[in-house]
């Protein structure tokens, strides 16, 4: 199960950007050059793990016990599966350079590169799925989401190791260096498990801008 | 062949785990809390045969540990114990350091001084616990390892060891090439170098081939027992297999051998038992070298061409840059000549009434965050030598000393220890030798000298010095005689060839001709203004002459780029006539406007231009915004536009003092814990385009940072960011804070997560919603 990086969805890309028109034929043209770059810079890597859930909650075989109603709802107390993906530190390096020649450039850049995280987490959120069936993955879920506290981003990402295997470091804010990098928490779910979670269970849903609409579909 | 290799330990994670170590928890407070199991795991690898352990002190550093209930200097004191007990006599115990867990600048918040300083204290309580060497592993950092390496020779005695994690591609996490990291920590004085982690024995082979090619220290090499399963992050290679390819490693001659995650007792069993047939016969690598940054090696062998801009002697605009601290004007200036094609790019800041040296470091990181070429340092001040050297990540060159013999005692030390490569210039206390026999002798000296401290030959470049020729006709001649008979002596040769047309006209012709005739005497690294065309072409076209541009594909290329005849840029048809300005900088035509900004200023003062043209231009690009005509690439296009012009506006007050530009200071910051400052910088963008001072103070900047710039600068109006809703308590007590020291300005608040209700509630004057809003309230505070 190989990280990939298979398209980079410029609607998306767009919508980071506040543009809600239609782009010019110009911008179009732009965003692709754009993406070929950002695309070619990339160097997507993705870990997992499935682990048990314990009586109180702490995933097995760790010292991670994930706090909140959200993901406790999200999960049901079963199986939870842990991933990390990243898009690697030449992405940062570029958009952090083309900051300093052309800040327009910069911005569509850093869009993209948000679009084709998305797209890696979503691709092995795809394989993923194949891998469970027939149970089923409930949307991804990520420390800082909800009542899903960002203090645990460190505890997670010591979990995955991802700074030896993906070289994701944290700064003492706990946030992600390679920027484009994404942790995330998925639940199992039978067949007809409840679906919560996601946008839908967010204190956010009503003003976020980036909210999915089609974050229930389990993907 | 057992004899001669040293057989380390394998891995240690996967071994803890086994013994009931939760995944997340932090592995060193096992020496501590679980001390036997530790010590147990030790001695099957003794057993085993490893002759040096590793202690279990990897992420024993203050970033990783904090909270933990333990300082470093405890679980370092008691790991060193646990490996000392395992070890018992003739078995050597090192202090194990890996990644401080924090990215550093200029893509992470970790400074060089930072970790140097975690570095250091881990250092210190390894040798106060008796350890017997310090190997630092699996850095992908070129620049951490250099804290690291630093900070570890600087403060103990200890031989230090370091080994890099690379990925199949060749270059590790952060892009580090193996050349740039075997040139920069062998000249830093690493005692031995190598790989580990990441990949099989098979799959690091090629890189470990190509280690041996660029330095000459002994090599490490502990791999993972092959490739993990990414689900399970199990290792499926088995003992005899892993020795079985480590055989190859012999060859090459690397000389220190263990394993890494998932190698356990049983694979140092079977590389013991496979060594006793490795075979001795060592391959022959050929040598290589060169200097380098931490992603680009200017091999040695090959034309090089130093870019000469970054000098502010006789370059007012960039006077004025580093007077200001515009570091911004220095990068694009180091972009500039990286894509006109330079290889090297010379660093000069000496200006009366400058900070030389703290200069120095800042230019330097400057740069190295906005390209990848290897720099030379270039100053006569030792101090400002080595600031740069410090802050400069890889191999650098130092220009220069020169044939006094006070000047070779004070700088060639710093070389030494900093391992860069040495310029040194034909000329003594008794001036510039006319004859070329006069410079050969002084560069015998300075070769000597610089053998004796230490430098190798291959690292020495000679300046044979150009004199202009208006001045000193006969001299041309005594240069490249000179030129030839340095080469003679096997070292390298370098020449600012600029100089040579001074007071000539068309100086083109000349400087173009001298160039030509010393690449033709074999002139390794010419220093010239690269950025002009006929410099390009010239170098393009001996390119082709010598075959070192294969079907002259890079000279074609090249003559297409810049068309023989191009002058100004022709007009461009589609050029609206009237109204020029404001279409030009509404279409992003940056060229266009800086046309038009030149033929405005034979008749109009820059201020008036400003006024009339650009702001007006300015204000209808906001409208079109506001209106949703454009976007914001559009916006951010257009104000790069008018940024053209603003640049020739600056250069010319920089040429002419006088009234500033400015229409007002502005504090930008992305507040304390975040680090998404990309619409902080949007709105920087579009600020100094519509002609405002921005004073950036950066990402993850602490409340106390910001009060201190807002006092003493006198700021009105202070421009704060956060994206993450947890960074916006960090808003809060920044508005407090200045609010108060009694700071006399406004406040205005943006980033995703705020809204205008919010932005009251914590205080803000102002909720500036885009990067256009932030313009208009600007125009409100200051006017």
């Amino acid at each position: 199960m190989e990280a990939r990086l298979t398209e980079i969805r410029r609607e998306e890309a767009l919508r980071y950007m506040g543009i809600t028109a239609a782009p010019s034929a110009e911008m179009a043209r732009d965003l692709d050059r754009r993406a070929e770059t950002v695309a070619a810079a990339a160097r997507p890597k993705a870990v997992w793990r499935l682990f048990e859930t314990e009586e109180d909650g702490t995933l097995k075989g760790t010292n991670f016990r994930p706090e909140g109603e959200d993901v406790r709802r999200l999960t049901g107390g079963g199986p939870v599966i842990l991933m990390a993906a990243t898009l690697g530190a030449e992405v940062e390096r570029l958009i952090l350079r083309t900051e300093g020649t052309s800040m327009s450039d910069a911005l569509m850049m850093d869009a993209l590169a948000s679009a084709a995280i998305e797209n890696v987490c979503d691709n092995l959120c795809c394989d993923l799925a194949r891998e469970m069936a027939p149970r089923r993955l409930t949307p991804r879920f990520s420390p800082g989401y909800g009542d899903f506290p960002l203090e645990q981003q460190k505890n997670m990402c010591d979990v995955l190791n991802v700074g030896r295997l993906l070289g994701i470091t944290l700064t003492p804010g706990g946030l992600m260096i390679p920027q484009k990098s994404v942790t995330a928490l998925i639940g199992l779910t039978e067949t007809d498990g409840e679906k919560a979670g996601g946008c839908a269970a967010c204190a956010m849903r009503d003003r976020c801008l980036y909210r999915r609409e089609d974050a229930e579909d389990g993907r | 062949m057992e004899d001669e290799m040293i057989l380390l330990d394998g891995g240690m994670g996967t071994m803890l785990q086994r013994a009931g170590l939760p995944l997340g928890e932090i592995p060193e407070k096992w020496n501590i809390t679980h001390p036997e199991e530790v010590i147990r795991i030790q001695r099957q690898y003794v057993e085993a045969g490893s002759r040096v352990i590793f202690a279990n002190t990897f992420g024993a550093n203050r970033y990783k540990t904090a909270g933990c209930g333990y300082t470093p200097e405890q679980l370092i004191r008691a790991g060193i114990r646990c490996a000392r007990e395992a070890a018992g006599s003739g078995v050597r115990v090192a202090l194990d350091i890996g990644p401080v867990g924090q990215l550093m600048q200029p893509l992470g918040p970790l400074s060089f001084a930072d970790a140097y300083g975690i570095y250091r204290e881990m250092a210190q309580a390894g040798e106060a616990a008796g350890a017997d060497l310090i190997i630092f592993e699996t850095l992908s950092d070129l620049q951490e390892a250099r804290a690291g390496l630093l900070a570890a020779k600087e403060n103990t005695k200890l031989p230090v060891w370091v080994t890099m994690t690379f990925e199949a591609g060749g270059r590790t996490f952060l892009g580090t090439t193996v050349g740039a990291m075997a040139l920069t920590l062998t000249g830093l004085g690493a005692d031995a170098l190598g790989f580990n982690c990441s990949l099989g024995p098979k799959e690091l082979m090629p890189l470990v081939r190509e280690l041996r090619a660029w330095t000459h220290l002994p090599l490490i090499l502990k791999p993972n027992a092959g490739l993990p399963d990414p689900e399970t992050g199990t290792y499926r290679m088995t003992p005899e297999q892993f020795a079985e390819e480590m055989a190859e490693a012999a060859q090459i001659g690397v000389e220190m051998m263990g394993g890494c995650c998932g190698t356990t007792p049983d694979f140092i069993r079977a590389l013991k038992q496979r060594a006793a047939g490795f075979d001795g016969g060592m391959e022959l690598i050929e040598t290589r070298n060169g200097i380098c940054s931490a992603r680009q090696v200017a091999e040695d062998g090959r034309l090089r061409i130093i870019g000469e801009r970054i000098n502010p002697t006789g370059k007012k605009r960039l006077q004025q840059a580093l007077r200001e601290g515009d570091m911004d004007y220095i990068a694009a200036l180091a972009v500039q000549q990286q894509e006109a094609g330079a290889d090297i790019l010379d660093i000069n800041v000496g200006l009366p009434g400058i900070d030389e040296k703290a200069m120095m470091a800042r230019v330097v990181g400057a740069v190295q965050a906005a390209v990848d070429l290897p720099l030379q340092i270039d100053s006569g001040d030792p101090e400002t030598i080595e600031a740069g050297l410090r802050a400069a990540c890889g191999k650098a060159m130092v220009n220069s000393v020169n044939g006094r013999d006070e000047t070779l005692a004070r700088i060639l030390p710093i070389c030494r220890k900093y391992g860069a490569a040495v310029v040194g210039l034909c000329l003594d206390e008794n001036g510039i030798p006319e004859s070329w026999q006069g410079r050969a002798a002084i560069a015998q000296k300075i070769i000597a000298a610089a053998e004796q401290h230490g430098i190798p030959r291959e690292d020495i470049y000679i300046d044979c010095l150009s004199l202009t020729v208006s001045a000193q006709q006969a001299q041309a001649r005594e240069t490249l005689m000179a030129l030839m008979a340095v080469r003679r002596m096997g070292v390298k040769t370098l020449l600012g060839v600029s100089n040579i047309s001074f007071g000539m006209p068309e100086r083109e012709n000349i400087t173009v001709s001298f160039l030509t005739q010393a690449l033709a005497a074999g002139l390794d690294c010419p220093i010239v203004n690269i950025n002009q065309p006929a410099i390009r072409k010239a170098v393009a076209a001996f390119q082709v002459l010598s075959g070192a541009d294969p079907g002259g594909e890079k000279y074609i290329r090249l003559c297409e780029e810049i068309p023989a005849a191009a002058g100004k840029p022709a007009p461009d048809p589609a050029r609206p006539a009237e109204n020029g300005m404001a279409a030009a900088i509404l279409q992003g035509m940056g060229n266009e406007v800086a046309r038009l900004t030149e033929e405005a200023l034979r008749t109009r003062t820059e201020m008036e231009i400003i006024e009339e043209e650009m702001i007006p231009a300015l204000n209808r690009v906001g409208e079109a915004y506001e209106q949703q005509r454009i976007f914001l690439p559009q916006l951010l296009r257009a104000a790069q536009a008018a940024s053209e012009g603003f640049e020739l506006l600056k250069k010319r007050m920089a040429d002419h003092p006088g009234n500033g530009l400015s229409r007002g200071k502005i504090l930008l910051a992305t507040v304390q814990g975040d680090i998404h400052d990309i619409g902080k910088n949007i709105v920087k963008a579009v600020l100094e385009n519509y002609g405002y001072t921005v004073i950036d103070l950066g990402r993850d900047v602490a409340p106390e940072a910001i009060v201190k710039t807002t006092l003493a600068e006198n700021i009105r109006l202070v421009g704060l960011s956060a994206l993450m809703t947890t960074t916006l308590k960090s808003m809060e007590q920044t508005i407090r804070a200045l609010r108060d020291a009694g700071a006399d300005c406004r406040i205005m608040v943006g980033g995703a997560v705020l809204t205008p209700e919010y932005a009251k509630q914590i205080g803000a004057d102002y909720y500036a919603r885009d990067a256009k809003r932030s313009a208009d309230i600007a125009k409100e505070v200051l006017g």
